[in-house]
C-alpha cells in the first residue's frame, strides 16, 4: 500500500481530478471574470477592451456602495445578534437533555431545511400590510393602523430579521456540536468547585468554543457578503435600492442591465473585499486574542 | 438490542430507496406513455390528413426536431395554452416534425436567452420588439431576417411590425397588441355610487373617495417597476398627446429628461402615490399580490395591460368579481394635450427565428404557420388573452365577455397609439434604472429632479 502511494503516477492520477475541477470550474472562471472586468462586454456579441473604465465607474457608483454598506450591516447583524443568541441557545439546549433537546434542536433548524424561495414568500406574506400575519396580530391587540413593514425606512431591518432568522439554525447547530465536544469532566469539576451556570458558561464553555466561534464567524461574514437569493426573492433590492446587497447588485448589473463587463468588475472587487475581510479576521482579530 | 435497531433502520432506509426508485420508474413510464400516445395520435391525425389532402410527401419527409424557446411557462392557460395548441396542431399535420418546447418565466428567459446567444439559439424564440431588448440582440446578429413581403396578407395591424425592424429589415413578428388599462370592479362602483371618471381630476377625486370608504383605490404592482413605468407612460401620453414618442426618443438619445412634459407626468405619479391611490406597501409588492387585492375585492381598480382581459374567464377568480370586471383608459387632463382616445398601447412580445438554426426553412415555415390569421389571432381571441397584432374582427362571435368588447372598442376608437412604453425605449441599463428609481421617486425618498437625472445618466 505504502509503495503504491509513493508511485508518482498514482499520486498524480489521484490528484488530477480535483486539480482539473479546480482549474476549470474555479480558477478559469475567475481569470475570465478578471478579463471581462476590463471590457464592455454585454453578454452577447463582441467584447472590447476598455482598461480600467469599469473600475472608475464603480468608484463613483453610489448604488454599489449602498449595497456594500447593506452587506456589511448584515455581517454586523450576524455577528452581534445572530451568533450570541445562537451560542446561548446551543448552551441551553445542551443543558436540556432528553426529548426536549432533540425537539428544540429540530425546531430551530427547520428554517434551514425549507427552500429559500418558500422562506422569501413566507415572509413576504407575513409582512404584507393588507393581509399579513404581523398586522393581523397587531389588529388582534387593538392596533388600528396599517404598518408598512417594507417601507423605504423599515425595509432593510425587515430584511435583516429574515436573514438573521434564516441563518440562525446553522450557527446554532455548529455551536451545539462544539459544546457537545467539551469534556463533561470539566463541568463536573466546576460543579464540585461550586461554580454557578453563568460562570461555567463564561469560564469553560466560551473559551473552549473559540475555534468553533472563529470558523462560524468567518463563515457568517462570507455568507453575509454573498447574500443574494433571499433578498432577490423578497424585495429584489427595493423599494428603490434600500435593500440592495452587493451580490444582488452584481446580478442586476450583469444579467438585467446587460452590463456583463461591469458586473464582472463588481465581482472582482467583491472577491478582493471578501478575501481581505477573511484574512483580516483570521490574522488580526483572532490572533491578537491568542497573544 | 442496539444492533437490531440499526439493522431495522437500515432495512427501512433501503426499502425506502428502492420504493423511490420504483416510483421514479413508474413516473418515467407514465411520461413515456403520454409521449407515445401523443405521437401516435399525431401520426394518426397526420395519416388522415395525408390521405385527405394528398400530402404524402410531407408525411414521409425527413424527421426534423424543432426547438422552441418560449417565455410562457404556463401551458394550460392563456397565451401559453394558445401557443401549445398551435404546436400540437403543427405536429399533427407534419408527423415528421417533433417540436420541443422549453419555457421559462420572463426574467429567467431573458437570462438564458443571453446564454443561448453565445452557443447556439433554439430554432424559434420569443422576443420583444422593444429597443431595451432587441437592440443588443440584433447587434449580436442572432436572429434571422424575414421577408416582409411574405406577410402582406397576414393582416398585421399597420405599424405593428416597426418595433421588430432594424435598418428596414424585418427580424421578428409581433404577437400581441397591449393596451394600458385601468380595470375596475363594476359592482363595487355601482354599490357605492361611484362613476367612471371623465377627467383625470375626477379620477383623483374618485381615488380619494374610495380611500375614505376604507378600500384600496388602485392595486399597483410597484415591486416589479415596469407596471409603474407603464402607468407613467400613460400619464405622459395624456400630458403630451401625440408628442409622446418624440419626447421620449429625444430624451433617451440625449440623456436629458428635463422636458416639462416628463416632469409633469412624474409629478402626477408622485401626487397619486402621495394621495394614497395605491395600496400600502405597493412599492415592494409583486404582480400576484397586487392582482389578488383586486380579484379578491379588496381594491377597486387594477392598473395593468390588456393581456389581463383573460381575468374575465379565469375560474380561479370568484364569479361575482370575475363577471364584474370592466375597463377604462386613463381619462384626459384639463391642461393635457392627449385626448380620451389617445391611448398608451404597443406591440410587445413576438417570435423570431434563430440566424444559426440548421433548419431555418422549417423554422420559418412553422413561424408562418403560427401567424396564419386563423391560428395565433383566432385562438388568442377565443381564449380571451387580449388583442393580437393582427386583424381580429373576423373572429368576433358576439359571445365575447363584456371586458373583451370594451377593450376592442378602446382600440377601435383610438385616435392615436403611443408605441413602446418609456422603460422599454432605451438600453437595458436604462430599463433597469428607471424600474428601480421609479419606486424611490413615487414613495418620496428621491426628488423628481434626482430621478430624471438618474434615468438620464443610465442612457449614456
Amino acid at each position: 500500500m505504502r509503495k503504491m502511494y509513493s508511485n508518482k503516477l498514482v499520486i498524480f492520477s489521484l490528484v488530477l481530478p480535483g486539480l482539473l475541477v479546480f482549474l476549470f470550474a474555479i480558477l478559469a472562471p475567475i481569470c475570465l471574470s478578471v478579463y471581462y472586468g476590463f471590457t464592455d462586454y454585454s453578454g452577447m456579441g463582441k467584447a472590447t477592451w476598455i482598461g480600467f473604465e469599469n473600475y472608475k465607474t464603480l468608484a463613483h457608483d453610489t448604488k454599489f456602495f449602498t449595497s456594500l454598506k447593506n452587506s456589511f450591516l448584515l455581517a454586523v447583524g450576524f455577528i452581534c445578534i445572530q451568533h450570541p443568541i445562537a451560542i446561548i441557545v446551543a448552551a441551553i439546549l445542551d443543558k436540556l437533555q432528553g426529548k426536549a433537546e432533540g425537539f428544540f434542536r429540530c425546531v430551530y433548524f427547520i428554517p434551514n431545511v425549507i427552500s429559500v424561495a418558500i422562506i422569501a414568500y413566507l415572509w413576504k406574506f407575513i409582512y404584507n400590510p393588507d393581509f399579513g400575519l404581523l398586522n393581523n396580530v397587531l389588529k388582534a391587540f387593538g392596533y388600528q393602523g396599517q404598518i408598512n413593514w417594507l417601507s423605504a425606512d423599515n425595509a432593510i431591518w425587515a430584511v435583516l430579521i429574515v436573514l438573521i432568522w434564516h441563518g440562525f439554525g446553522w450557527g446554532m447547530l455548529i455551536y451545539y456540536t462544539g459544546i457537545k465536544n467539551i469534556d463533561p469532566v470539566l463541568y463536573e469539576a466546576a460543579a464540585i468547585d461550586g461554580s454557578d451556570s453563568k460562570t461555567t458558561f463564561l469560564r469553560i464553555t466560551l473559551p473552549l468554543m473559540k475555534p468553533v466561534i472563529q470558523v462560524n464567524v468567518t463563515m457568517a461574514i462570507i455568507s453575509a457578503l454573498k447574500q443574494m437569493e433571499t433578498v432577490y426573492l423578497l424585495t429584489n433590492g427595493g423599494p428603490g435600492d434600500r435593500t440592495q446587497f452587493a451580490a444582488n447588485y452584481l446580478y442586476q448589473q450583469a444579467f438585467k442591465a446587460f452590463k456583463y463587463g461591469y458586473g464582472n468588475a463588481i465581482g472582482v472587487v467583491f472577491i478582493i473585499i471578501c478575501l481581505v475581510v477573511t484574512v483580516l479576521l483570521n490574522n488580526v482579530i483572532f490572533r491578537q486574542e491568542e497573544v | 438490542m442496539k444492533k437490531k435497531l440499526v439493522a431495522v433502520l437500515m432495512t427501512a432506509a433501503m426499502t425506502a430507496t428502492m420504493l423511490t426508485g420504483c416510483g421514479g420508474d413508474k413516473a418515467a413510464e407514465t411520461a413515456d406513455t403520454t409521449t407515445s400516445t401523443a405521437t401516435d395520435e399525431a401520426a394518426d391525425a397526420a395519416e388522415d390528413n395525408a390521405a385527405d389532402a394528398g400530402e404524402s410527401a410531407e408525411a414521409t419527409g425527413e424527421a426534423v426536431t424543432l426547438k422552441i424557446f418560449s417565455n410562457l411557462p404556463d401551458r394550460k392557460n392563456g397565451q401559453g395554452l394558445v401557443e401549445q395548441m398551435i404546436i400540437d396542431e403543427y405536429m399533427a399535420e407534419n408527423p415528421n416534425v417533433t417540436i420541443e418546447v422549453e419555457a421559462l418565466d420572463e426574467e429567467a428567459y431573458k437570462t438564458k436567452f443571453k446564454a443561448y446567444s453565445m452557443d447556439g439559439m433554439p430554432d424559434v424564440v420569443s422576443i420583444w420588439g422593444q429597443p431595451a431588448f432587441l437592440d443588443e440582440v440584433l447587434e449580436a446578429g442572432v436572429l434571422a431576417e424575414l421577408n416582409e413581403a411574405d406577410y402582406a396578407d397576414y393582416g398585421f395591424i399597420a405599424g405593428s411590425l416597426e418595433g421588430f425592424k432594424k435598418d428596414g429589415k424585418l427580424y421578428g413578428l409581433p404577437r400581441n397588441t397591449d393596451i394600458q388599462i385601468i380595470y375596475y370592479n363594476q359592482k363595487m362602483f355601482e354599490d357605492n355610487g361611484w362613476e367612471v371618471p371623465a377627467t383625470y381630476e375626477d379620477f383623483m377625486t374618485l381615488c380619494t373617495t374610495i380611500k375614505d370608504a376604507g378600500i384600496t383605490p388602485i392595486a399597483m404592482d410597484g415591486g416589479d417597476g415596469w407596471p409603474m413605468a407603464c402607468f407613467l407612460t400613460d400619464l405622459l401620453v395624456k400630458v403630451a398627446g401625440t408628442d409622446y414618442a418624440d419626447i421620449v426618443s429625444n430624451a433617451i438619445a440625449t440623456g436629458d429628461f428635463s422636458a416639462p412634459e416628463i416632469k409633469q407626468a412624474t409629478q402626477l405619479l408622485v401626487n397619486a402615490a402621495d394621495a394614497g391611490a395605491f395600496q400600502t406597501g405597493y412599492d415592494t409588492q409583486d404582480y400576484g399580490t397586487a392582482q389578488n387585492l383586486f380579484t379578491n375585492g379588496q381594491a377597486a381598480m387594477f392598473v395593468m395591460g390588456s393581456w389581463e382581459c383573460s381575468m374575465a374567464l379565469n375560474e380561479d377568480i370568484p364569479e361575482e368579481i370575475r363577471t364584474n370586471i370592466r375597463a377604462f383608459t386613463l381619462p384626459p387632463m384639463a391642461d393635457g394635450k392627449g385626448g380620451a382616445n389617445d391611448i398608451a398601447a404597443w406591440n410587445g412580445g413576438g417570435y423570431a427565428v434563430s440566424a444559426n438554426s440548421e433548419i431555418k426553412e422549417e423554422a420559418i415555415k412553422f413561424l408562418n404557420y403560427m401567424y396564419q390569421p386563423d391560428k395565433l389571432s383566432k385562438y388568442g381571441w377565443e381564449n380571451g388573452v387580449g388583442m393580437s397584432a393582427q386583424d381580429q374582427s373576423p373572429f368576433m362571435t358576439g359571445n365575447e365577455t363584456e371586458l373583451q368588447k370594451q377593450v376592442v372598442d378602446i382600440l377601435k376608437n383610438a385616435t392615436s397609439v403611443s408605441g413602446t412604453p418609456i422603460n422599454d425605449c432605451g438600453p437595458s441599463a436604462f430599463k433597469t434604472t428607471i424600474e428601480s428609481e421609479i419606486q424611490s421617486v413615487s414613495n418620496g425618498t428621491e426628488s423628481i429632479d434626482d430621478f430624471l437625472a438618474a434615468i438620464g445618466a443610465a442612457c449614456k
